[in-house]
C-alpha cells in the first residue's frame, strides 16, 4: 500500500466519521448501545449486595399503610418511590437493581449468539462461495432447511429438549440464527472472487485458505458486520421472548424477558404495571440503540444512499 | 430454463426441505427425551408395566424382544426400536393424517387427537396472521411512499424512527401496554358502567364498549370467527370478532410494518431516480400519476420479495401475541406443548409452519417472475 492509498483511506475514514457525527440518530444509537454495554460492565459496582434479599421492613414501609396486611400474597410489589426508584417486583427485589443485574446476562448472550453465528456463517459462506460446485450446493440446501423454520417456533422446539440452562438456551437460538450470515457472506464473496486481484493472487501461487481468509473475507466483511450490529437487537428480543414464554432456567433469575414474565405471571399486571413496563423499556432501549447504530452505519457505507 | 421447469425444480426442493425438517424435528424430539415420552398421551393411570410395554410395542417404540418396561425406560440394549425405523413408521402414519393423541393439559387422556386440536386452533392463528398482514400493508404502504417522496424531510425522519422503534420494541410488552391503555385507561360509559374501549383478551368477547352484546347463531365453516361470521351472514358476530382482532393484529403487525416501510422507501427512492420517472414528469403528468402509476408499480417488486420474511416474522411473533392476548391459536398451544413435552403436537406444529413458509416463498418467487418480465430462470 503506497502513501497515496493510505492518504485516500484516511480521508475516507474521516469522511465516514464526519457523516456519523452529522446524523443525530446514529449518535443516539451509539450512545444507547455503548451506554448499555458500560452499564453492564459496571453493574456489579452499582447494585448493592443485598439487592437480592427481600427486605420485609422496607416493603412494609413503602406501602406506608399500617392497616394493609402485606403478609398476604402479591404485596411484595411496591410502586416507585424514594427507596426503590422503579419499584419492586413480586419477590420484593428492587426492580432497578434487577434490570441492571440482567444487563450483563442479556448482552453477553446476545453477543455470544451474534458472534458465533457471524464466525460460522462467514466461514461457511466464504468457503461455499469460493469452492462452488457441490460444496456450495450442499451448504445452500442446509440453509434452505433452516430458513423453513420461524425463529421463535424452532427455538421453542429446541428448548423442549435441551437442559434449561443459559448455555443451552443460547445454543437453541444460535442454531436458528447462523444461516442468514451464510447467505449474506456467500453473496458478498461471490462478487468479490471475480475481481482481478484474486486472479493475480492465484497466479502468484497463494493458497485457497490464504485467499479466502486473508483477502476475500476482509474485503467483503462490512455488510456482514452491519447485519451483525442490527442483529444484536433482534437476538435480544428473541431471547427475551423465549424467556418471557417461561423457558427460563429459574423462575427468579434476573433476565429482562424473565422479569416481564414475573410481572405477568406472579403479580397482577393491572395493579403493578411497572414490573412489566420497565424491563420492557430496557429491552426497547438496548435493541433501539443497536438498530439505530447498524442502520446508520449501513446508510453511511452504502454509496448509493450517501448524500 | 422455462418457468414451469423452474417451478418443478422448486417443488422438488420444497419436498426435500420438508422431509429434512421432519427428520430434524423427529430426531430432536424423540432422540434426547426419555423413551416413555412418546407413550405419555396414551397412558391411563390404571395401566400396569406389562400393559405399558405392550403399548410401547404397538406404538413401534419398543422391540418385540424387550423383556420388561423398566428395561425399556432405562434404554436397555436392543430394547428400543432404532430411531430411523421409528421415523419411517411415524412418517407413514403422518402421511395418512394420523399424528397421534395429544398430551396438552386438560386434553391428556381424553382421546383427543393432535389433528383435532390443531385444526380447531389453526383458524384462530390464520385469522390473526391475516389480520396482521392486512394491517401491515394498509399502514406500511402509505408510510413508505410518504417517506420516499419526502426524502430527508420531517415525514421521512418520523417514519424512519417509527420503523426502527417497531424493530426494537418487544411486542409482548407492547401488547400488555395496549391492553392497559385501550382496555383499562380509555373507557367509555355504557349503561352506567365504565367499559374498556377495546376487548383485551380472546377472539370473541362482549366485555368492551364498542362490541356487540348478542352475537347470535353462527355456523363453523372455517374455524376462524371473523370468516365464520361473514360466511354465516351474521354481521354482529363479524363485527364482534373484528373488534377483538384489532389489538392483537396491530401489535403483531408492528415489526412487519417497520420492515415493509424500510424496503418500500428504498425501492421507491430507487424508482423515483429512474429515467422513466423523469420522462413521465417532463410529459407534464401530474405528480400523483407519476408516483402511483409509474414509480410505485416498479417499487412494489422488491417489496414482494420480503413477503416470505413477513410471513416468517408473523408466525414467530404470533406465539408471543397469542400468549399475551389469550388467543386460542396454535402458537399458544405449541408453548404449552413444549412445557408439557407433547412431542406429537410440536411435530405437527413445526411441519405446518414450515410448509406455510416454504409454499409462501415458492409463490413469491413465481409471482416475482410473472411480474418482472426481465427475470429469466
Amino acid at each position: 500500500m503506497d502513501i497515496e492509498e493510505q492518504k485516500r483511506r484516511r480521508s475516507e475514514l474521516r469522511y465516514v466519521l464526519h457523516l456519523l457525527r452529522r446524523n443525530p440518530l446514529v449518535l443516539l444509537g451509539s450512545a444507547l448501545a455503548i451506554g448499555s454495554v458500560l452499564l453492564a460492565l459496571v453493574s456489579p459496582l452499582l447494585v448493592p449486595a443485598n439487592a437480592w434479599k427481600i427486605s420485609n421492613f422496607e416493603i412494609q414501609n413503602c406501602w406506608n399503610n399500617s392497616l394493609f396486611n402485606w403478609h398476604i400474597a402479591n404485596i411484595a410489589t411496591c410502586p416507585a418511590g424514594k427507596v426503590y426508584p422503579l419499584g419492586t417486583d413480586f419477590y420484593g427485589r428492587d426492580l432497578w437493581s434487577m434490570i441492571v443485574v440482567s444487563l450483563p446476562t442479556d448482552l453477553t448472550i446476545a453477543f455470544e449468539i451474534v458472534g458465533a453465528a457471524f464466525i460460522i456463517g462467514v466461514t461457511l459462506g466464504a468457503v461455499a462461495a469460493y469452492a462452488g460446485g457441490i460444496i456450495d450446493e450442499g451448504v445452500l440446501r442446509v440453509t434452505d432447511i433452516f430458513f423453513a423454520f420461524p425463529v421463535l417456533s424452532f427455538a421453542i422446539v429446541l428448548a423442549t429438549v435441551v437442559e434449561r440452562t443459559f448455555f443451552w438456551l443460547t445454543v437453541a437460538v444460535l442454531v436458528i440464527w447462523w444461516p442468514t450470515y451464510v447467505r449474506l457472506s456467500r453473496s458478498q464473496i461471490l462478487g468479490e472472487k471475480e475481481k482481478p486481484y484474486v486472479e493475480a493472487l492465484r497466479a502468484m501461487g497463494a493458497g485457497r485458505i490464504r485467499i479466502i481468509f486473508r483477502h476475500l473475507i476482509p474485503n467483503s466483511i462490512y455488510p456482514v458486520l452491519v447485519q451483525a450490529t442490527l442483529d444484536v437487537g433482534g437476538v435480544i428480543l428473541t431471547f427475551a421472548g423465549l424467556m418471557f414464554l417461561g423457558f427460563s432456567p429459574l423462575p427468579q433469575i434476573p433476565e429482562l424477558g424473565n422479569l416481564v414474565n414475573i410481572g405477568i405471571s406472579k403479580s397482577s399486571f393491572v395493579t403493578a404495571p411497572w414490573v412489566v413496563i420497565f424491563p420492557g423499556l430496557a429491552i426497547l432501549l438496548i435493541a433501539l440503540g443497536f438498530n439505530l447504530l447498524g442502520d446508520g452505519i449501513r446508510d453511511i457505507l452504502d454509496p448509493r444512499l450517501r448524500r | 430454463m422455462k418457468l414451469y421447469e423452474y417451478v418443478i425444480r422448486r417443488l422438488i426442493l420444497a419436498v426435500f426441505v420438508l422431509l429434512s425438517v421432519s427428520i430434524i424435528v423427529f430426531w430432536l424430539l424423540r432422540g434426547p427425551l426419555p423413551p416413555e415420552t412418546a407413550l405419555a398421551p396414551y397412558i391411563t393411570p390404571k395401566m400396569g408395566p406389562l400393559e405399558k410395554l405392550q403399548l410401547a410395542r404397538t406404538l413401534g417404540v419398543a422391540t418385540a424382544s424387550c423383556p420388561s418396561f423398566s428395561a425399556f425406560t432405562s434404554r436397555a440394549a436392543g430394547c428400543i426400536v432404532p430411531l430411523y425405523q421409528q421415523y419411517f413408521s411415524w412418517l407413514w402414519t403422518a402421511l395418512h393424517g394420523n399424528f397421534g393423541y395429544t398430551f396438552l393439559p386438560g386434553l391428556a387422556g381424553t382421546g383427543t387427537t393432535t389433528w383435532q386440536v390443531f385444526s380447531g386452533r389453526f383458524g384462530y392463528t390464520a385469522e390473526l396472521a391475516i389480520g396482521g398482514s392486512v394491517l401491515t400493508i394498509l399502514i406500511a404502504l402509505p408510510l413508505g411512499i410518504l417517506s420516499a417522496t419526502h426524502n430527508n424531510k420531517v415525514p421521512d425522519h418520523l417514519s424512519r424512527l417509527f420503523a426502527l422503534l417497531g424493530y426494537s420494541v418487544p411486542i409482548f410488552v407492547l401488547g400488555y401496554l395496549f391492553q392497559l391503555v385501550f382496555g383499562l385507561y380509555i373507557t367509555v360509559p355504557l349503561n352506567g358502567h365504565a367499559l374498556g374501549l377495546l376487548p383485551i383478551s380472546g377472539p370473541l368477547t362482549t366485555n368492551c364498549a364498542i362490541c356487540v352484546a348478542n352475537p347470535g347463531t353462527v355456523h363453523s365453516y372455517t374455524g376462524a370467527p371473523l370468516f365464520d361470521g361473514l360466511l354465516s351472514g351474521n354481521p354482529a358476530y363479524f363485527w364482534d370478532s373484528l373488534v377483538a382482532l384489532f389489538l392483537p393484529a396491530f401489535t403483531l403487525a408492528v415489526t412487519t410494518i417497520a420492515a415493509l416501510t424500510r424496503v418500500l422507501r428504498s425501492s421507491m427512492l430507487e424508482a423515483l431516480r429512474q429515467d422513466y420517472v423523469l420522462l413521465a414528469r417532463s410529459k407534464g403528468l401530474r405528480e400523483r400519476v407519476v408516483i402511483y402509476r409509474h414509480a410505485l408499480r416498479n417499487a412494489l417488486l422488491p417489496a414482494v420479495t420480503i413477503a416470505g420474511l413477513i410471513v416468517a416474522t408473523l408466525f414467530g411473533g404470533v406465539v408471543l401475541i397469542e400468549i399475551v392476548f389469550a388467543w386460542p391459536g396454535i402458537g399458544a398451544a405449541a408453548v404449552s406443548a413444549s412445557l408439557n413435552f407433547d412431542v406429537n403436537f410440536l411435530e405437527l406444529y413445526i411441519l405446518v409452519t414450515a410448509l406455510i413458509l416454504v409454499v409462501t416463498n415458492l409463490f413469491v418467487d413465481i409471482i416475482y417472475a410473472k411480474l418482472d418480465p426481465r427475470i429469466r430462470y
